[in-house]
């Protein structure tokens, strides 16, 4: 039954895949765009290089999170839109059927981060680099896959949920936005969205795989 | 100022149109009245004004506040608790830097406090060297105590040996924090148009013995520079020393020697790293190296700078300055990326949760 799934959700979602997994193989070549050999460069060009590698590795949290949304959201597009009929029709029960979905979807997953792992390694093999500057593929994309599995993780849940809880997790995004915007008008020295944005992002937070330090060419 | 100016402007507001429209003696009169009254308010308004700016920057009485082994002198106006965090505050910056002994031999003396000498002779402390603190009697100058601990640390350089004098940055890099000031090392090291420095960013341990100037060379500007770089710093210079522009002339044409020779007259930086980096190192070597490494290197009178460090540390001057360069570049030693336990572990229970709350959804009951 896994393989119909993956059979379902492939044929659905190739085209959106198939270009994530460009953009994901296309990343980490960029980072060598600025030359192959680092040996006898002038400090501008190993500056220049270490920069663009810190800020083309900004984009692969944000790749992460594409993918996630895509494949989040592609996983249940057709449940939604026959109105979950097919599944209740099924003999299986319906949790055995959702970690069908997120396996599947999970698999699909596997594309962009292969070619993120393709891409960074021709990368790496495009570069003579200097003795204190280093190539780190394999943590990068081992990272990506997590954080897009996280990401993923998030948007099929969020896709599946009921409208109540939906708008629950919507009310708590703008009642946090709103309580700053209450202690602001009564003139209090305090803030909630940045402590709530520190809670998440800074470990043991859920999202602190998507912060921190993502480049492929570091000291 | 502002009322003086407002009064001068009221004052000739009312005497012009009177002068223009060429009134009658009586109104000359009037004119002259309120000319003379407003010269009357503007002077009193000037005495306010002298009286006000000599209140500030009036001696005040002397108190003496201490903390540890620092002793200062601060004037009454900085109030009293100012006065120990100004104290408290220099401690900690000389903490592991400056040692007690020669700190309990001194007393930090700030401006503009009256009675110095008797407040110390009070306290049995007038046989102790004063250091002057360069700060006003304003109290927000003297801020977290940095004046202070920057002048005793000043003081403390002077008593080091030629080596450390010839290298050391300002202050001992007193007050200098990575978040703060790091970026700016950073850019030097990134923009420098050294080789040692190109090499060091690199990661040649070596090159960055060089470019920090940490040998002993014999001759640092041709062990630290080519010549071409010491031409491109001497191009378009005025050198005010006799002979200098001859070897000036004589470098720019295309003589090596003669760009050695104009550096070695002192004319030149012997180290290629300004002090911003050479301050990244001493607060590396205090905050990582073993607990007092810093204040044991400058005691240290042996061998070159970077034997120093080295000896403190426990450590050649090549793991010295790979560490070092490491910490700067990535801000205080935070990881590179990082896919371990600790990364992972927090994805694995979130999105098992997600995944129990989709599995366990009521959009289908």
């Amino acid at each position: 039954m896994y393989r119909q799934i993956l059979h379902t959700l492939w044929s659905a979602l190739r085209l959106p895949v198939v270009l994530l997994a460009v953009l994901a193989f296309a990343v980490p070549l960029l980072t060598v765009t600025y030359g192959g050999s680092l040996a006898d460069a002038p400090a501008g060009r190993v500056a220049e290089w270490l920069f663009a590698a810190q800020q083309i590795g900004v984009l692969i949290p944000g790749l992460a999170l594409l993918v996630g949304l895509l494949l989040g959201i592609g996983t249940w597009m057709h449940d939604h839109a026959g109105k979950h009929v097919y599944a209740l029709s099924l003999p299986v029960s319906r949790e055995r059927y959702v970690l069908l979905r997120f396996a599947a979807g999970g698999t699909l997953l596997l594309v962009p981060v292969a070619a993120l792992a393709a891409g960074s390694l021709i990368a790496v093999a495009s570069v003579s680099l200097p003795s204190g500057i280093h190539a780190y593929p394999v943590p990068l994309v081992v990272r990506f896959f997590f954080a897009s599995l996280l990401c993923y993780a998030v948007f099929f849940a969020i896709s599946i949920s009921t409208r109540r809880a939906a708008l629950a997790v919507l009310g708590a995004i703008c009642g946090v936005l709103f309580a700053d915007l209450l202690l602001a008008a009564i003139g209090v020295e305090a803030t909630v969205t940045p402590t709530v944005f520190m809670w998440l992002t800074n470990w043991p937070g859920p999202l602190s795989i998507l912060i921190g330090r993502w480049a492929l060419f570091d000291v | 100022m502002c009322r003086r100016g407002l009064l001068l402007i009221l004052a000739l507001g009312g005497t012009a149109p009177v002068a223009r429209a060429q009134a009658p003696r009586g109104g000359v009169a009037v004119a002259r009245a309120k000319l003379a009254r407003a010269e009357s308010l503007l002077a009193v308004v000037a005495r306010r004004d002298s009286a006000s700016r000599q209140s500030l920057y009036a001696a005040r009485r002397a108190v003496i506040y201490e903390a540890g082994a620092v002793t200062a002198v601060l004037p009454d106006a900085v109030g009293r608790e100012t006065g120990r965090l100004v104290v408290s505050g220099a401690r900690r910056y000389l903490d592991g830097v400056v040692p007690e002994q020669f700190l309990s031999a001194r007393v930090a003396v700030a401006y503009a406090a009256t009675g110095v000498d008797s407040v110390l002779r009070a306290r049995n402390l007038d046989a102790r060297a004063r250091v002057m603190a360069d700060v006003t009697p304003r109290p927000d100058s003297l801020s977290d105590g940095w004046a202070v601990a920057a002048a005793l640390a000043r003081a403390y350089a002077e008593t080091l040996d030629s080596t450390w004098r010839a290298w050391l940055p300002p202050a001992l890099a007193v007050g200098w924090t990575l978040k703060r000031d790091g970026p700016a090392a950073v850019r030097e090291l990134m923009r420098t148009d050294t080789r040692s420095g190109a090499d060091c960013l690199a990661g040649g341990a070596g090159a960055c013995r060089l470019w920090l100037g940490l040998d002993a060379d014999a001759n640092p500007y041709t062990a630290r520079y080519r010549p071409e770089e010491l031409r491109r710093m001497i191009v378009g210079r005025w050198f005010a020393v006799n002979g200098a522009m001859d070897l000036a002339h004589q470098c720019t044409t295309g003589s090596d020697d003669a760009c050695v020779r104009l550096a070695s007259l002192g004319l030149l930086p012997p180290v290629p790293a300004g002090a911003s980096p050479l301050s990244s190192l001493l607060v590396f070597v205090r905050a990582h190296g073993p607990a007092g490494a810093l204040a044991r290197a400058l005691q240290d009178t042996r061998g070159s700078v970077g034997d120093r460090l080295g000896r403190a540390t426990g450590t050649s001057p090549d793991s010295l300055v790979a560490g070092w360069r490491i910490w700067l570049l990535t801000g205080g030693g935070q990881p590179r990326v990082t896919a371990g336990w600790r990364d992972v572990l927090p994805v694995l229970v979130f999105g098992a949760l997600l995944l129990l709350a989709a599995v366990r959804s009521g959009r289908w009951r």
